[in-house]
């Protein structure tokens, strides 16, 4: 039935286990007489074939339904049987969920039935994405120690969460994003210059220059814009997808968070009404260990976020998340179900980040320089794919090298355009507030304006459209 | 069981009543003799609790809108929230306790009437019906959050004011949240105390890109209401619950607005100027007769209705700070929490007002 879980096996065995025993009861109400309930040597009988309790005792109680269910729990809270047996359940983080993967750490596939065989210009495409954005991250990140933007975020280990999650889905799906989810648009092939021209605030910036780097939005590829406080989007993605729901749009809404903000209220506040109100929502946890100097450790002690998920009533799995195709394969059957069932999902991807929270983090003050080595030489989501495209040969030495240089030169062509276009005009601080302009705020626009003329040196107009 | 839930409801009659003589009736109610020996300062103690500080003055019946009824508050704002689901059917309603009718009765009939999957509970977690109905309206469908007291808004204010308000302007107009309305009960209500009687608008009141209604009466309230949700931008909508019953009119039964950050001027004067918003309406109109009566002044009489973005022209204009010929004074409760017992002596009652009024006269 749509929108109703499966039986889990517990369940169906009482079931089928109490029906069982309602047909022997039944049968030997035919035999020793069914109008006066089955007396004493009915229930000796009953008993006697290892059918507890359900036999009626009492003539005067027939009307009474089976006594043993008087015994069982009638709570309206939950669904479970007695226990007399005093015993704490013990969280385990020993053995935890386990990690699916399709990729050994050399891009070998381990299982074949799992190799989601995907055309040779799809995991192309992936690899180009990925590496894209590894270049655009390192020119992007130099152009803020160099003072040419203001701030910045890298990807560094995370583009398979990104491009293997967006890869299942349609391109209509919605995007709900926390920072670092740049690969999702770039697979979606958003413009380098649209990147650029928000992180600049230029006047092509589609924002309008109101946010900090990094904070990308695009309506066009259904990709809803950044917002600098954590977690916030998660009860919004729900909204978004009961919505898709109610409209029968057949999309589905995906919503990406770090395990740090998955900490925040507004995250259990998520988790519980997309399962309650049964929204086709897919829950992309990237876990990438850290909170900017914050270990996981320190972040939550139970088994990572995926344990959560059933706690929520929602299914739930852990991917190794710098394995591409494991991340796409969990997303894709997510996205199936998530919309054939209107159930949601969660994903949590296992991850590293290599790279410093921001440029405004040095984390070698938080960690050895020896881990984040190991990650990003011996086990990356890029050189996992580049060896497995290795492997089929549809990659080479010779078009890695060429593949380099021909990226880095569209970044480059795209962050010389991006810097030297202009600043939107300073009227635009006041547009978008409302969907119209109150009276008060064109007054102080104009009294903008006004001060601008008579004290406009001490302002950097230069730099402004006029 | 029954028997019990009987003798309660007939308990509340008679409180609800609020007449003489109940003692007398509780008897008769089949309760044992003695069961409650009558308050000893008889009825005035019981009494002062009921009085309300206000009279609710309905206005004339308005004859542009067609067809009215005689509603309450409550029924004001079902008639709004039902022509709104018929109206638009991506519309819909959702919070704690909506799906029965609501605490205060502001949704009943519209589950069956609209069907389960546009007016449904929520779990408890104001930050999540927030957070969910910003959601919904991303996608441009209408999304009326319902918190179940305004003293409860603040788990959702971190998705108010950094998350709703801003969306449009954070975004550059590529996303909104503009078909968002959050309704909540507000105000004192002779007995609420500290979390039942808040009027939280004024945390509200300077976060540019949402907008903050209170209405004084059940014809208001419709007509702000359908105008909150049909603007393009995420409204809060404070309902004060003492006028939920208290306040009758008649209210058209069509779908009619009433603009936005237009202030009315309920009563024209040339003496002092009174302004207030929700309840504080009703006193201060109270205020103003007792003014004119008693001192021979003229009093120009405003409801505010929106408090952001507020219609300031109808107020004052920037040049009458010369013009003034008294400091302007504000009557508010005092810088303490919302108090229980002391409630009569922590509202800007009447007698506040006009004495306010009084010493601005004699200024």
């Amino acid at each position: 039935m749509k929108g109703q879980p499966p039986l889990s096996p517990r369940r169906g065995r009482i079931l089928e286990g109490l029906l069982a025993n309602m047909a022997v009861v039944t049968a030997a109400a035919r035999v020793l007489g069914s109008s006066r309930g089955l007396g004493q040597d009915g229930l000796l009988l009953l008993r006697r074939l290892g059918v507890r309790g359900l036999a009626i005792s009492h003539p005067q109680r027939q009307q009474q339904r089976f006594s043993s269910l008087d015994d069982k729990p009638q709570f309206p809270g939950a669904s479970a049987e007695f226990i007399d047996k005093l015993e704490f359940i013990q969280p385990n983080v020993i053995s935890g969920i386990p990690i699916y993967r399709v990729m050994d750490r050399q891009g070998q596939i381990i299982n074949p039935s799992e190799d989601p065989n995907l055309p040779q210009e799809k995991v192309l495409k992936f690899y180009k994405s990925m590496t894209l954005l590894n270049t655009m991250d390192r020119i992007l990140y130099e152009s803020q120690r160099q003072g040419r933007i203001s701030f910045y975020m890298t990807n560094y280990g995370e583009e398979g969460t990104h491009v293997g999650s967006a890869a299942a889905l349609d391109n209509t799906d919605l995007v709900f994003g926390q920072y670092r989810e740049a690969g999702v648009l770039m697979y979606r092939d958003y413009p380098l210059e649209l990147f650029m021209a928000q992180c600049y605030g230029n006047v092509s910036d589609l924002g309008k220059g109101r946010q900090m780097p990094v904070h990308y939005g695009c309506k066009e590829r259904h990709f809803v814009t950044i917002s600098s406080p954590l977690a916030t989007q998660i009860p919004q993605a729900v909204g978004a997808a009961y919505a898709a729901k109610r409209a029968n749009a057949n999309r589905v809404v995906i919503c990406y968070f770090g395990e740090g903000a998955a900490s925040e209220g507004d995250a259990h506040a998520g988790f519980n009404f997309a399962a309650t109100l049964e929204c086709p929502i897919i829950f992309f946890c990237r876990n990438n260990g850290y909170a900017i100097s914050t270990p996981t450790s320190e972040q939550y002690r139970g088994d990572g976020i995926a344990a959560r998920g059933p706690g929520y009533g929602i299914m739930s799995i852990r991917v190794d998340g710098n394995d591409v195709f494991a991340v796409y394969n969990a997303t894709k059957e997510a996205r199936r179900r998530a919309v054939a069932e209107n159930q949601p999902f969660l994903i949590e991807a296992m991850t590293y980040r290599i790279g410093h929270h921001s440029t405004s983090d040095d984390s070698s003050a938080y960690r050895s320089v020896d881990e984040v080595n190991y990650w990003d030489k011996q086990d990356h989501p890029i050189s996992r794919l580049r060896h497995y495209l290795q492997s089929r040969g549809w990659w080479d030495d010779e078009q890695e090298k060429d593949w380099r240089k021909q990226s880095r030169k569209k970044v480059m062509e795209a962050f010389e355009q991006a810097e030297r276009k202009p600043k939107p005009n300073f009227s635009l601080l006041f547009s978008d507030v409302y969907q119209e302009m109150p009276a008060q705020l064109r007054k102080q626009q104009e009294s903008l304006a006004r001060h601008l003329q008579t004290y406009g040196e001490h302002y950097p107009l230069d730099h402004f459209e006029k | 069981m029954a028997v019990a839930a009987a003798i309660a409801c007939r308990l509340l009659r008679l409180r609800a009543a609020g007449a003489g003589g109940h003692w007398r009736r509780l008897r008769g109610a089949g309760l044992p003799r003695g069961f409650l020996q009558p308050a000893s300062a008889g009825e005035d103690a019981a009494q002062w609790r009921r009085v309300a500080h206000f009279t609710f003055q309905p206005d004339p019946e308005p004859l542009e809108y067609g067809q009215t009824q005689k509603m309450n508050l409550f029924q004001a704002v079902t008639s709004a929230l039902d022509n709104s689901l018929a109206k638009d059917p991506t519309a819909v309603i959702f919070g704690e306790d909506v799906a029965f009718g609501g605490v205060f009765r502001c949704t009943v009939g519209l589950r069956d009437k609209y069907g389960k999957d546009r007016v449904f509970n929520t779990p408890l977690c104001e930050q999540g019906i927030v957070g969910f109905g910003i959601g919904i309206a991303v996608t441009g469908a209408t999304a009326i959050a319902e918190i179940q007291f305004a003293d409860y808004i603040f788990p959702a204010f971190d998705q108010i004011v950094n998350e709703a308000a801003k969306y449009r302007y954070r975004s550059g107009d590529l996303f909104n949240c503009g078909s968002l309305t959050i309704r909540a009960p507000w105000g004192c209500v002779g007995h609420g105390a500290v979390y039942h009687s808040q009027s939280p608008e004024a945390f509200f009141a300077h976060c540019p890109g949402i907008k903050v209604v209170v209405p004084r009466s059940p014809f208001q309230a419709k007509g702000l209401l359908l105008s909150c949700i049909e603007d393009k931008n995420p409204c809060i909508f404070f309902e004060p619950k003492i006028l939920y019953r208290a306040a009758v009119e008649q209210v058209p039964v069509e779908p009619y607005n009433i603009p936005l950050s237009q202030a009315e001027v309920i009563q024209e004067g040339s003496d002092v100027t009174l302004v207030a918003w929700g309840t504080q309406v009703h006193v201060i109109r109270e205020v103003a007769s007792m003014a004119q009566e008693k001192l021979g002044v003229s009093c120009e009489v405003i409801d505010l209705r929106t408090i952001i973005p507020w219609d300031v022209d109808t107020v004052c204009k920037e040049e009458c700070f010369l013009n003034l010929e008294a400091p302007i004074s504000r009557v508010c409760g005092y810088d303490t929490p919302f108090p229980h017992v002391f409630e009569p002596f922590y509202i800007p009652d009447k007698w506040k007002c006009y004495d306010a009024l009084r010493k601005m006269i004699n200024y």
